[in-house]
């Protein structure tokens, strides 16, 4: 298979026009009574519309503050966030948002359908059968519409998760470690089912994630976070061609772009010389 | 799960028997006495009294339905305002606490002033479910998942719609479980109620009986007040069954 030779290299930016995520200046301090911690000191990140963005970081280093942030679930201390052009909040009101997290959330009391069909009940937007029936053969749950969540194994509760992301048809995608809590051989099928589903739509997405594979498989850009206060390290453009494929998971590119990432990681901020970091 | 279930039934019979051992061992031991009459000459009794009942149970029974109606009604629509306007919270939990902790004899004889009929009785069966069921309706509310909410909220919904698609139906086991309490509470309320007069009633049969000196029939008034509590307590908790299919439940709470 074909492979660039070039270096992903943390240059600023691939795409310094942003229209896609355009954060500036972002900073969030949380106060637990007298003490101030501070999650986010001057985040800054651009990317195109259509591009896919993973935030990789150890736990803690405010990643997740992030994309709460641009869910307009969390209002910064400072600076600006901007998807699309759009301040948060009229994106949410808007319903351009679709957001999955670790816990898929399923409510209970409702089947599959029921929960797919969440988003558009609460945007108050007319309910398409024939989209929600998409939408389930897209996950691949075909069958299992009226089964209840305790009736599902965890992957088959992401896969809803992600379908419910999906029913707004949303310009964003926000994605909190969807596949966190899954074990590594149902994260890396639905990994390349997101897959799937992403390059169908190529919607602007932003992935909250720990896990370094995960990251360079999926991204356009990988941003490195380090903790406390949380800011970008550095930005990794992952030149691996599109459509991705199971197999590029072994190739040598693969995991040198792995490699550098984990260097980056685990340097801690300081990047180490020699190296083209 | 049978295994489970079939022990806690045995469990459950072994406790009743071990409960009429030591009612008849007591009577054998303090019998006329202490005032304790042995098990089957309060049943025998209670079946020569029976026509006696009909028309005090339907009372008691209506008391302690509009009370518990009115009641939980009350208690629910507190939780609500609570949960979606914090200020009221503030405003009026030190007033729900307070008429917890008055105790419901002392409210009676100032209701039986103020209110006449049966008012007073009702209320006194309101008043013994408003805080249980208010608690349970604030734990209930409370409970929702954080992030079902925060679902709710990124595609735009504000409290209302986090109430109306996650909060409500969280709040249903904590509300049954408070509404299965609230049912022997509410007899409880409309008998003590009775006590303070009146013609009919659980509560003034009672009353009479223990004023004649007719221990075995106090005795068989009780067990039927007993048993009328415990239908209430058994009926909700069957509702509860099948209105929250998908909650966890314990094989006791279904009992």
């Amino acid at each position: 298979m074909a492979m660039t030779v070039e270096n992903a290299s943390p240059s600023p930016v691939a795409n310094a026009a942003g229209d896609g995520i355009a954060i500036t200046g972002l900073s969030k301090v949380f106060s637990l009574g007298r003490k101030k911690v501070h999650a986010l000191e001057g985040v800054d990140l651009h990317t195109p519309q259509g591009s896919f963005l993973a935030l990789l970081g150890p736990s803690g280093c405010g990643k997740s503050t992030v994309l709460r942030i641009l869910a307009d679930l969390d209002q910064p201390t400072a600076g600006r966030a901007l998807v699309h052009g759009e301040p948060p909040a009229t994106l949410r009101d808007s319903h351009h948002l679709g957001i999955a997290f670790q816990d898929a959330a399923l409510l209970p009391w409702r089947s599959v359908e029921a929960n797919i069909r969440l988003p558009l009940e609460v945007a108050g937007i007319a309910v398409q059968p024939a989209l929600i029936a998409e939408l389930i053969s897209l996950v691949g749950l075909v069958g299992f519409e009226k089964a209840r969540p305790a009736q599902l194994s965890g992957g088959m509760r992401q896969r809803v998760a992600i379908a419910r992301a999906l029913v707004v048809e949303p310009k964003v995608l926000l994605l909190d470690e969807p596949f966190g809590a899954l074990d590594e051989m149902t994260r890396q099928r639905l990994n390349l089912e997101l897959l799937r589903i992403w390059s169908e739509r190529q919607t602007t997405t932003l992935l909250v994630t720990h896990s370094i594979s995960e990251a360079v498989f999926l991204s356009d850009v990988v941003a490195v976070m380090t903790p406390r206060p949380g800011c970008i390290q550095a930005l990794v453009t992952i030149d691996l061609p599109r459509p991705r494929t199971p197999d590029m998971l072994r190739s040598a590119r693969f995991h040198e772009i792995e490699d550098q990432l984990s260097e980056l990681l685990f340097s801690g901020g300081v990047p180490t010389s020699g190296d083209d970091v | 799960m049978r295994r489970v279930l079939s022990s806690s039934r045995a469990a459950g019979t072994l406790g009743v028997i071990g409960v009429l051992a030591f009612w008849m061992a007591a009577a054998e031991i303090w019998g006329v006495r202490k005032g304790i009459p042995a098990p089957w000459s309060v049943v025998s009794h209670l079946q020569k009294d029976w026509h006696y009942y009909p028309t005090h149970l339907k009372a008691t029974l209506a008391r302690a339905g509009r009370g518990y109606l009115i009641g939980n009604a009350v208690a629910i629509v507190l939780g609500l305002a609570f949960v979606l306007v914090p200020f009221v919270e503030k405003a009026l939990m030190q007033l729900a606490v307070a008429t917890y902790c008055l105790p419901i004899i002392a409210i009676g004889p100032i209701l039986q002033v103020v209110l006449s009929g049966d008012a007073p009785k009702v209320a006194l069966s309101a008043l013994s479910v408003i805080f249980t069921t208010l608690i349970g309706v604030l734990v209930g509310l409370r409970s929702a998942d954080r992030t079902s909410l925060e679902l709710v909220r990124a595609y735009g919904g504000g409290s209302v719609m986090q109430l109306r698609k996650v909060r409500l139906r969280s709040a249903l086991p904590s509300l049954f479980t408070a509404l299965q309490i609230a049912a022997p509470a509410a007899v409880l309320g409309a008998v003590i109620g009775e006590f303070l007069g009146g013609e009919k009633g659980l509560g003034i049969f009672m009353i009479n009986s223990q004023q004649a000196l007719d221990v075995p029939r106090t005795w068989g008034v009780a067990l039927v007040a007993t048993t009328v509590a415990g239908a209430g307590f058994a009926a909700t908790s069957l509702v509860a069954r099948l209105a929250t299919p998908w909650a966890p439940r314990t094989a006791k709470a279904g009992a």
